[in-house]
């Protein structure tokens, strides 16, 4: 409920500001995730089920928006970003016209956009360190669906595999 | 609580409390929307209207209000827009629309009403659309079909009421009027059973097929009998099901039903159906279908034996993000054409069980990241046509008698994008092949014999970035009839092209971009009178020789870019211009200087033809570099000419006046004297300039010739000269020393056969010498008449070594040795009178 809420808020902050605020993902000992959006339009809601999860390469997310452009194709274009330079780019597409993969591929402009459900991080290792990781879902259009800066300050020790 | 949206109570207070703000800031006749393209399109989107606002012009057909709180709709909203083709309408808070909302907006095409919580839709709301082609009716609050008040739409063609609260499939009766609907989307509703007679409306309807999507609903039953005698252009059923008995039974649901394509399966997100089990597809041997898409189905455990038992008469099948591993069996006597697994999970390509697939004409397996080997062959395809393996991570021996032995019909094979190909024996390949495409993957074997020789037919190959080097000439030998060549990122030997293409007549286009290439020889092009395209850009070319480009004949498009041309000659710009459509020049080395001007005066007149025209910049002279071309001043290099010319011409004067000078040096030395004040050495009445010692034998040359040029010319000095200037009742002696060497500054020395003979000349020259001793200056200036032999020099005391110790003038005759003669006998003159000039002045 609290969590609804919160998405609530988040959904319906008043359009005022061009600078959103910043939300907390996760905030242990040695872990601290936050984002803000980067999309002058609008804000979004983010969470994470459980945030040591983080270490086994499978996520459980929920992440909610209003969709202000149609997503007949989506487009994720992801940025390891570490002090100010960018180290790591990678892409994919999410919903193609003859695939799409996800359900909410097609959805229409002024929709909800729910996502619940696991985003595996493949082989790639979460590093350790302070970074930011710039996350950006384009359109066919080429329109920004969605933009976040997530904000990754990560010093836990993994067991050596 | 999300589903409540935008317009909740509190959010309504949050707006009113915004909204005088903002309606300060939008306040004055100020357009608040962004114009798009004036008079036609305008977007005003979030803006917190709530209604259209005055400044958009009623010959808007575009228009877009999302976002903004419009509460509800009366009736003749948009008499101001009565032109409007496109009326976005989401997320606009929308609780009632009243009757005749839309009634003026007879051309509108599409209306989007997407994320509206409706409450009340008056039963004529879409009086008067009689253009309305689409309804976008996603997220409406809409519980049912026949609430929705849209009979009377007979244009409507795509009605998309997803996202809705519908239970009921029942298509109601006015759906028989709406004759040109072809797209109905139901996804995300929540229908759970279809039972018959819920689509017979479909059956008396006349119109085109409908595409029916009922994905995302939690269906739970269909009756048998349901989709009997339907005809469907497409059914989508992807994530409807909950469990695998739930799908089975469903699909048995379908029994009777007819459709072009019929879409299965789930989402990568969603995966509701535990397992692929034997069975779950029987449904399907009583649907009439051309195309089945089975699509992101997670379960298999390779219990696929009947995975196409039913698929027999389907006529193509698209697998796509499949996790099949392998194909287990396949019944006899298919009927499928066209097969295509993409995101597939085959670890070999299965050709033996596909093989069983005896009327496969295209064959694709695609993106397949586990696919790595291709070791048993094709057997007995004979209408195979098309095999595509690309973008998967193949290593293979491509070995044609072993692999594609039995498919004998092959035309295109595309094996781009994968690992590494190993290329034995091709002789083997079927020899119909008219493409052939290995790009990004690593070809071995390639670039030093002859391997498509007996690929007679090929028009199209493909080997760019195959890690290839072309080390024969010979290596396109046999491909005749090629007319497509793909190359780029390769490279060939020696970085240059020579005859590789000699045979390639009927090429049309070719691409050997980034291939290293440092030259490329004359008759490199010499038999490719057809081709069009040439792409030779990203290489390293420093010209373009117009003898090379001569043979091309038909070409049209020639991209040179990013090369290291620096300026194209006057040939071969007339060359290429007549021909030409298309041109790439940019980011190549332009030396910006006025030495080629022309090319510069060429290409500001070649906007059309030449691409990228913004990248053409310089890279030399230094303090050009990075400007545009474009940008290069010609002006500049006129200015420059004239700035030639005038430096030219000042140089030719400058040459002139020293000449002058040189020439009028003693007048010019003479008018200085004179203007500078001093009177001249004529003043001291009795000085002379020079005493001339001379035999009377000579007197003619002393007469004619020096006191005439010395006397007479500018400056005038004044000699001495015995028979003229002597007292006469005075001894000689006394003459010579009173009026000779007294009142002379300098001694002229007339040497002749006769000078020697005379005893008064010997003596002359003794006391001269002498008394050049006692004053201690040079005063003796000698001038040889005639060559005088050694012993007559050594008659007289000191001559000879006086000859040899000092320059003396020698008299010949000739123009430009007088001329000499007489200016350094002037010189030798002047010397002391700049110093007797002193002297009067301190006088």
């Amino acid at each position: 409920m609290v969590n609804a809420v919160f998405l609530l808020l988040v959904l319906l902050y008043p359009n005022l500001s061009t600078e959103w605020p910043t939300h907390t993902v996760c905030k242990e000992d040695n872990l601290e995730i936050d984002y803000k959006s980067c999309d002058p339009l609008q804000d979004f809601a983010f969470s994470i089920d459980s945030c040591s999860e983080i270490s086994s390469h499978t996520l459980n997310i929920r992440a909610a928006m209003l969709l202000r452009h149609s997503i007949n194709e989506l487009h994720l274009k992801l940025n390891l970003i570490i002090n100010g330079r960018s180290v790591l780019a990678y892409s994919e597409s999410l919903c193609e016209p003859d695939h799409p993969k996800f359900l909410f591929c097609g959805k229409k402009k002024g929709e909800h956009l729910y996502y619940e459900g696991p985003v595996s991080l493949g082989n790639f290792e979460v590093p350790q360190g302070d970074y930011v990781v710039a996350v950006k879902l384009v359109n066919e259009d080429r329109l920004t669906v969605l933009c976040a800066d997530f904000t990754i300050k990560n010093n836990q020790d993994y067991p050596f595999p | 609580m999300l589903r409540r949206g935008v317009c909740s109570p509190s959010t309504l207070f949050t707006l009113s409390l915004v909204m005088p703000f903002l309606s300060q800031c939008s306040a004055g006749n100020f357009n608040p929307c962004l114009e798009v393209v004036p008079g036609l399109t305008y977007r005003c989107m979030d803006l917190n209207l709530s209604r259209v606002p005055a400044e958009i012009p009623p010959s808007t057909q575009n228009l877009d209000l999302s976002f903004n709180p419009l509460g509800s709709l009366g009736s003749n909203n948009f008499s101001a827009v009565p032109a409007l083709k496109f009326l976005d309408l989401a997320r606009c808070c929308l609780q009632t629309i009243e009757n005749y909302a839309f009634e003026d907006l007879c051309n509108l095409s599409t209306l989007i009403l997407t994320g509206n919580p409706l409450r009340y839709l008056g039963p004529s709301a879409f009086f008067g659309l009689s253009s309305l082609r689409r309804l976008i009716a996603v997220e409406t609050n809409i519980f049912s079909l026949a609430d929705l008040p849209i009979r009377h739409l007979h244009t409507l063609e795509e009605l998309n009421v997803g996202n809705n609260h519908i239970e009921s499939l029942t298509l109601p009766k006015y759906f028989t009027n709406l004759t040109s609907l072809r797209f109905l989307s139901l996804q995300s509703n929540r229908i759970s059973y279809i039972s018959k007679g819920q689509l017979d409306v479909l059956q008396e309807r006349k119109g085109p097929y409908l595409t029916l999507v009922l994905s995302l609903n939690d269906i739970k039953y269909i009756q048998p009998g349901a989709f009997e005698g339907i005809q469907l252009h497409e059914l989508s059923l992807r994530a409807c099901f909950n469990n695998f008995t739930v799908m089975k039974d469903c699909l048995q649901g379908l029994a009777g039903l007819q459709v072009n394509r019929l879409i299965l399966g789930e989402f990568r997100n969603i995966w509701r159906v535990e397992n692929f089990q034997n069975g779950l597809l029987d449904g399907l041997c009583q649907v009439q279908m051309q195309e089945f898409v089975f699509i992101c189905f997670k379960r298999f455990k390779n219990n696929t034996d009947t995975l196409f038992e039913c698929l027999l008469d389907v006529s193509t099948i698209r697998f796509v993000d499949l996790y099949l591993s392998q194909v287990s069996a396949v019944p006899e006597f298919s009927q499928v054409q066209s097969l295509e697994c993409k995101l597939c999970k085959f670890g070999e390509v299965p050709a033996v069980k596909l093989s069983l697939f005896k009327k496969l004409r295209v064959l694709r397996i695609t993106k397949s990241k586990y696919l790595t080997n291709f070791v048993k062959g094709f057997k007995d395809l004979p209408s195979l046509e098309v095999l595509d393996l690309s973008e998967n991570e193949l290593s293979f021996t491509m070995r044609c008698s072993f692999l594609l032995a039995g498919t004998p019909n092959l035309r295109h094979l595309n094996l781009s994008f994968n690992n590494l190909i190993t290329l034995k024996d091709p002789f083997s390949c079927p020899n119909g092949l008219l493409s052939l495409d290995f790009q990004h993957s690593i070809l071995k074997n390639f670039g030093t014999i002859p391997l498509f020789r007996f690929f007679t037919n090929l028009t199209y190959l493909d080997i760019s970035y195959t890690s290839v080097q072309i080390l024969c000439e010979c290596v396109f030998w046999g491909l005749e009839s090629l007319q497509v060549l793909k190359m780029a990122g390769n490279s060939f030997k020696d970085n240059s092209l020579a005859n590789n293409f000699r045979n390639l007549t009927q090429l049309r286009t070719l691409d050997v971009s980034n291939c290293k290439l440092l030259q490329v020889s004359s008759s490199t092009f010499a038999n490719l009178r057809n081709l069009r395209d040439l792409n030779i850009s990203n290489n390293r070319l420093k010209t373009l020789d117009s003898m090379t480009f001569l043979p091309l004949q038909a070409l049209t498009v020639l991209d040179f870019s990013n090369n290291q041309l620096t300026f194209l000659t006057h040939t071969a710009l007339k060359s290429l211009i007549d021909r030409l459509i298309y041109l790439d020049l940019s980011h190549n080395m332009f030396d910006c200087s006025c030495t080629h001007l022309s090319f510069f005066e060429w290409v500001k007149k070649q906007k059309q033809l030449l691409q990228n025209i913004e990248r053409m910049v310089c890279s030399s002279p230094v303090n050009m570099k990075n400007v545009s071309v474009l940008n290069f001043d010609l002006s500049n290099c006129q200015l420059s000419i004239t700035l030639v010319a005038v430096s030219a011409s000042m140089a030719l004067v400058a040459v002139l006046i020293m000449f002058l000078i040189y020439k009028y040096y003693f007048h010019l030395y003479y008018a200085v004297v004179l203007l500078s004040g001093c009177k001249h050495s004529s003043e001291r009445g009795d000085t002379y300039d020079a005493f001339v010692i001379h035999s009377s034998k000579d007197v003619d040359w002393v007469k004619e010739e020096l006191v005439k040029t010395i006397e007479e010319g500018v400056p005038p000095f004044r000699l001495c000269i015995h028979y003229r200037d002597f007292v006469p009742g005075v001894p000689i002696v006394s003459n010579i020393v009173q009026e000779g060497f007294l009142s002379s500054r300098k001694v002229i020395a007339v040497i002749s056969s006769h000078f020697l003979e005379s005893q008064w000349c010997k003596f002359e020259f003794e006391i001269a010498q002498s008394w050049q001793f006692v004053e201690g200056k040079a005063g003796i200036i000698l001038i040889v008449l005639e060559e005088v032999d050694k012993a007559m020099q050594r008659r007289l005391l000191g001559l000879s070594r006086y000859l040899r110790r000092n320059t003396y003038l020698e008299w010949k005759d000739k123009e430009v040795s007088k001329h000499v003669f007489w200016r350094q006998l002037r010189t030798a003159l002047l010397d002391g009178k700049t110093w007797n000039h002193e002297e009067v002045r301190l006088m």
